[in-house]
């Protein structure tokens, strides 16, 4: 599905953020007496490193780096933390290292990048708040921490890692091209920084680029620039060294396993499967514990959905989620559970007083739990996260509710015979097969993103998916397969549901996301 | 954060919005808010020898900003990532804050009257005992010239021992002994303007991308230049290069007797030039003779081709530079290697003229200092110790008797460690340095610091891993909180200010040492009412004046008026527009007042790689650090971007030995074992070449390094020994 970006933030008639140079009011303030009296300081020499003019409609600003000039001091990085008064840790300008050769024909090339301002921005097209805008004058992505719920869902959209999550705002930020900077005819930190100027801002012009990018913006250890159209053209060597890779190319570490996200999705997919097996017991007839299983239902969605706030920077702001239904999947996946709650809710209420209307209300809430499941799983499947880029994290989530709800009905006392189970049965095969397949496919790629992560599920992460396949056969398969009452069917649950939350688990932890190269050292970390 | 603070930021009521403000600074602009400081301090970095004039920006008494300065000539503004986070070093948790004393074994907190009274009383009870020469002092490059100049007198002439060095014997001691043994004098010939104007730059052992970043952009600035770079490893630097020279390790003075070699023979060289203001090339002429491209491209590695061009473009040049750092110094034919670089500039008489020069880039930001004024390795002035007349002279300025002035130089620094061995020291007064992690051979070092009865470290922070061995601890001072003046490696004199005042009761170390002076009642002869830098420098101008290094016209307020200004700058001339060069008459300070020539052979270095210590073992730096990591340890950025040490080796060498990148190994030779590094599997190395930065005490390099050095400097043989790797145990 293809998301019209940009026309979108024109038409939601975004204010101007920052007013053309030229018609900018007011003198350059004078320097007080604050300044060091013997040398007063002129503006920097910066001509050279910014545009001369603002953009005219259809430009904007870019940066231009220049591989072979930068000599990798990483000054840039440091000038970056200072101007944005940003913690050590969060660099929203960043050096990698990519190499090729053999010694003595060698080199080693520096990569220096703060935000590219792409023209289709996948921070901003996924964000759920409407946080980021894309200025119309000089087409710097913006993001507003006053709006951000710190959500963090940009830092999994940007293939190239610019949004950084600081917890100690408990929202994400990001370069901006110092445009408070260039409003006053300064250049960016980075560029001021730069001793061999090789940091520029240009004015390009977007038609133009649209149909150049591929060319200018693409450089071995960056993602394709294909994915969000950035707009930073790079300089490279006129003659790479052969087998030039990303010098982190060997250093794959697992990513956070957001536990309030695990919690939330697996049981959100839960409480969807299980109404669906009540609602099917209806429809077959059965009116034993229905209302029982289905408030025990709605309170597991319930719990999972309260759970999912704590994953947010902001919590108390958690519905402003709502707000871009248009176009992010997470805010319809917020939608479709508060929906999927309420006539959940209603559903179960009919069914505890044993109200006529059910069937039509119950299949409401299917449908909303599919729909919801659905967008759930499509927030995952961005092109930034090539790992979770498939169909088989739908397949995944799906199948997690089509046999954890029949077994939950089940050992909340629904019975249909061995129905409830046999579906189990067949849906844990197929997340088997889900999972085995998922495997054999990242193993077999040449994508780096993905063969990474074959690697990591084979190595530091290989038990913990072993153990994951163990209790997906036993509480899925093997155990509703002799299942004779509740309290087995209990027991199945819980193995069951420990396999998927396990499975869960390793699909955060496992995903490799796009990203520039980095350092060989990886940052702040003492060697293991 | 109070608990309704914690329950706000928790909910996200709270995103700490004023912290994460931006404000206009009338100065630098739109910033962050957190960095808009009430007063800007002119000053110069204290890091390395470039010189860079900076700002710090100062907050209610708190370095909370630094910026470079746009107007100085050295960096036109541009900081390097050290410089650029300077002012955290300020406020490090390991800065040394009181004056500690070690008793019953521990070290407790004592008052400065305490703690000088008890170093005065036992160095002189040590000088009593056993002769005046049994205390030893071991300086730096850290402080100012003014601190440097009041030091001298004060342990040459007050405590009365000429045992007295700088850790800058382990830095550039041989661009010194080669300065003064080819052109009579200490004193780079150059100016930084020559990176900007020369045809050919030809870079030997310096990788200044990592090490002196700023020098980048004045070489980028020259868009003619043909860069030449000479280095057993891919450096950054060696990566910037038009023609890079990957020479077997050890090997430069081969090359340059060979590039000497094919320059006779094609004729590609000054005669004119050669006669008249050198000495020695008819010896040279012949002893190159065996410098043939074969047998040099056997020795170096390099094809002949490669040698060819290289000689052909530095010869064709007008205008050639050749620059220099410790892949130059930091070896056993050190001095002699620099003296074979002048050769290479003299016979096209590269000196003295825009654009050319043999030129040793510094470390330290004031190594040139002690250098001129320090009374260590040379008298002030550049005068000589074994110079009759030069003692004279300074007997005379400084209104004392002659035979006080010492007619030879003292023990230098590897030698003092070695004097303590044989009981020959006894007492050591250490500043600003920190040897248990710089010096070689760790082992030797501190069978040498046990040996001593007393020894006192006085340094601006602590703990650091020599500070803990002291019997007495100093607080001194830092970059930042004392005033002074630092030369750079051009020569450049440019002013250092006080933005903050030190820590807790830690002193500015010119303070302590005139407090000392007190105690040893010689202060009214040494120092006749000096209270501040000021009065240092007024002196140290005098005795200057005539001198290669003449400060005589320069004045802090000329400094702050230009930013820096080199010398020699004699009373009354006017300050120069454009840099200025030594030698440009082609006069020599040797005595026929012409520069001398050398033979120098071609040796291979000490240490051979052999069966159980198959790799050379390489040292150096990365551009996150500054030497211990006393400073950039403390730096959160710096560190985060460089938070550990590894060790470069080719891949051919890791699929030998089974080792794959990041895996922790342990680098061993017949000196000790430096445990779990990280290993970089790299084209950047050749093969049986390894390679480690020494910035890391916590897997310190000079565990395994050699202490051979050179005979002539004392300079240790850092860049190369024998050793092995192995996969670390879990």
């Amino acid at each position: 599905m293809s998301l019209p970006l940009l026309e979108k933030v024109k038409e939601d008639g975004v204010t101007y953020l920052l007013t053309p140079l030229s018609a900018r009011p007011g003198p350059r303030p004078e320097p007080s007496e604050r300044l060091y009296e013997i040398a007063p300081i002129a503006p920097l020499p910066s001509a050279a490193r910014i545009p001369q003019r603002s953009p005219e409609p259809g430009e904007q600003y870019r940066f231009h780096f220049d591989m072979t000039a930068c000599v990798g001091c990483k000054c840039c990085v440091v000038a970056c933390n200072e101007q944005n008064g940003n913690p050590a840790d969060i660099n929203w300008r960043r050096v990698g290292e990519i190499e090729g050769g053999w010694y003595p024909d060698t080199q080693r090339l520096h990569l220096s990048m703060g935000c590219n301002h792409c023209l289709e921005p996948s921070c901003l097209l996924g964000c759920p708040v409407d946080a980021y805008k894309k200025d119309p004058v000089t087409g710097v992505v913006l993001h507003n921490p006053d709006a951000c719920i710190g959500c963090q869902y940009c830092t999994w959209n940007c293939s190239y890692g610019v949004p950084q999550y600081n917890p100690e705002r408990g929202v994400v930020g990001k370069c901006d091209m110092c445009h408070g900077r260039l409003a006053e005819g300064r250049e960016p930190a980075c560029a001021n920084a730069c001793p061999t100027g090789a940091i520029r801002i240009e004015i390009v012009n977007i038609a133009d680029w649209k149909q150049e990018f591929a060319a200018g913006a693409n450089a071995p250890g960056l993602p394709s620039a294909d994915d969000s159209i950035s707009t930073t053209l790079i300089t490279l060597p006129r003659r790479l060294p052969p087998g030039t890779v990303k010098a982190d190319s060997h250093r794959v570490r697992p990513e956070a396993p957001h536990w309030p996200l695990v919690m939330m999705t697996v049981l959100t997919q839960l409480s969807a499967g299980a109404f669906a097996a009540i609602s099917l017991a209806q429809l077959l007839g059965g009116t034993l514990r229905l209302g029982a299983a289905a408030l025990a239902s709605l309170l597991v969605g319930g719990l999972a959905l309260g759970a999912s706030t704590m994953h947010l920077g902001r919590p108390v702001h958690a519905y402003r989620a709502l707000k871009m239904w248009r176009r992010s999947w997470l805010s319809r996946e917020v939608l479709m559970f508060s929906l999927f709650s309420a006539v959940a809710g209603l559903y179960a209420g009919l069914l505890w007083f044993k109200l006529p209307g059910g069937p039509v209300l119950g299949a409401l809430t299917v449908l909303l739990g599919i729909l919801g499941v659905t967008a759930s799983a499509r927030i995952y499947m961005v092109r930034a996260r090539p790992a979770w880029n498939t169909r088989h994290t739908l397949a995944e989530f799906y199948l997690g509710g089509a046999l954890l709800g029949p077994l939950f009905a089940q050992s909340i006392g629904i019975s249909l015979g061995r129905v409830l189970l046999w579906a189990t049965v067949i849906a844990a095969t197929a997340q088997l097969l889900n999972v085995v397949t998922k495997f054999f496919s990242l193993v077999r790629s040449d994508v780096f993103e993905l063969r990474s992560s074959a690697l990591l599920l084979s190595t530091t992460l290989a038990s913990r998916l072993k153990l994951r396949a163990a209790l997906l056969i036993s509480g899925g398969i093997i155990l509703p397969l002799f299942v004779h009452d509740r309290s087995g069917a209990l027991v199945a649950l819980a193995v069951a549901l420990a396999g998927e939350l396990l499975g869960r688990y390793l699909f955060f932890v496992s995903v490799v996301p796009k990203n520039m190269a980095a350092s060989y050292l990886a940052a702040g970390k003492k060697v293991a | 954060m109070n608990m309704k603070g914690m329950l706000q930021r928790k909910f996200g009521l709270n995103i700490l919005s004023e912290k994460y403000s931006y404000g206009l600074d009338p100065v630098v602009g739109h910033t962050s808010a957190q960095k808009i400081p009430d007063q800007w301090v002119a000053t110069t970095c204290g890091y390395c020898s470039v010189g860079c004039g900076m700002f710090i920006g100062v907050k209610q008494g708190r370095a909370i900003s630094v910026r470079g300065n746009p107007h100085h000539p050295v960096n036109q503004g541009k900081l390097c990532p050290k410089g650029l986070s300077e002012h955290y070093t300020l406020a490090a948790e390991n800065r040394a804050k009181y004056p500690l004393l070690r008793k019953n074994g521990k070290l407790e907190r004592v008052s400065w009257d305490e703690a000088l009274d008890v170093m005065v009383a036992k160095f002189r009870g040590v000088q009593e005992k056993y002769g005046p020469d049994a205390l030893g002092v071991i300086s730096t490059g850290q402080l100012v010239t003014e601190e440097f100049y009041a030091l001298g007198k004060l342990v040459q002439l007050g405590f009365g021992t000429k045992n007295y060095d700088g850790n800058t014997t382990l830095c550039m001691a041989s661009a010194v002994a080669g300065y003064k043994r080819s052109f009579g004098s200490d004193g780079p010939p150059g100016a930084y303007e020559d990176l900007e104007q020369a045809d050919v730059v030809f870079l030997i052992g310096a990788n200044i991308a990592d090490n002196h970043p700023i020098l980048c952009q004045r070489l980028q600035a020259n868009p003619r230049k043909t860069l030449i770079v000479a280095d057993p490893r891919v450096t950054k630097t060696a990566m910037m290069a038009d023609l890079f020279l990957p020479l077997k390790p050890g090997a430069d003075i081969a090359l340059i007797n060979g590039m000497v070699h094919i320059l006779i023979g094609a004729g590609l060289i000054d005669r004119d030039y050669i006669e008249k203001h050198t000495s020695g090339f008819e010896e040279l002429e012949k002893f190159v003779q065996k410098y043939t491209p074969e047998y040099v491209s056997e020795v170096t590695g390099l094809s002949r081709e490669l040698l060819y061009k290289a000689a052909l473009r530095y010869g064709h040049a007008e205008r050639a530079f050749i620059g220099w750092t410790m892949g130059v110094n930091h070896s056993v034919k050190g001095t002699e290697t620099v003296n074979a670089i002048n050769n290479l500039a003299l016979i096209r008489g590269n000196i003295g003229r825009v654009g050319a020069s043999p030129f040793s880039i510094t470390g330290q930001c004031n190594a040139m200092g002690t250098r001129e004024a320090g009374f260590a390795s040379s008298l002030p002035g550049y005068r000589k110790f074994e110079n009759a007349e030069h003692r004279s002279e300074l007997a005379a300025l400084w209104n004392i008797e002659e035979q006080r002035i010492p007619a030879s130089r003292g023990l230098a620094y590897p030698d003092i460690l070695e004097a303590a061995v044989n009981q020959k020291v006894r007492a050591l007064w250490v500043i600003a340095t920190n040897p248990v992690v710089s010096f070689p051979n760790l082992a030797a070092l501190q069978h040498s610091l046990n040996a001593l009865e007393f020894f006192v470290v006085q340094d601006g922070f602590h703990p650091t891993p020599t500070t803990e061995l002291a019997d007495l601890v100093l607080p001194a001072a830092v970059w930042g909180e004392k005033e002074g003046t630092y030369t750079n490696s051009e020569r450049r004199v440019s002013k250092v200010n006080r933005a903050v005042a030190p820590p807790g009761e830690a002193r500015p170390d010119f303070e302590i040492f005139l407090d000392v002076a007190k105690r040893l009642n010689c202060y009214d002869e040494l120092f006749p009412g000096w209270t501040q830098p000021a009065d240092a420098f007024e002196e140290w101008k005098r005795v200057s004046a005539g001198r290669l290094c003449d400060y005589s016209g320069i004045s802090y307020e000329l400094l702050e008026e230009h930013g820096g200004v080199q010398w020699p700058l004699p009373a009354g001339t006017p300050v120069p527009v454009r840099s200025t060069r030594l030698y440009g008459d082609g006069k020599f300070e040797t005595e026929d007042g012409k520069a001398k020539l050398f033979c120098i052979e071609w040796e291979p270095f000490p240490e051979q790689p052999r069966q159980d210590f198959p790799f050379i073992l390489n040292t150096g730096r990365t551009v996150e650090h500054w030497h211990t990591r006393t400073k950039t340890a403390q730096v959160p950025l710096l560190e985060r971007m460089s938070p550990n040490a590894w060790l470069e080796m080719n891949p051919k060498d890791a699929d030998r030995l089974k080792l794959k990148p990041h895996d922790a190994v342990d680098v061993v030779s017949m000196r000790g074992r430096v445990r779990r590094v990280e290993l970089r599997v790299t084209e950047m190395i050749a093969p049986g070449q390894v390679f480690m930065p020494f910035h890391f005490a916590e897997t310190n390099a000079n565990q395994v390094t050699q202490n051979a050095f050179d005979p002539i400097s004392r300079e240790p043989n850092y860049k190369q020994c024998a050793v092995n790797v192995e996969k670390a145990h879990a």
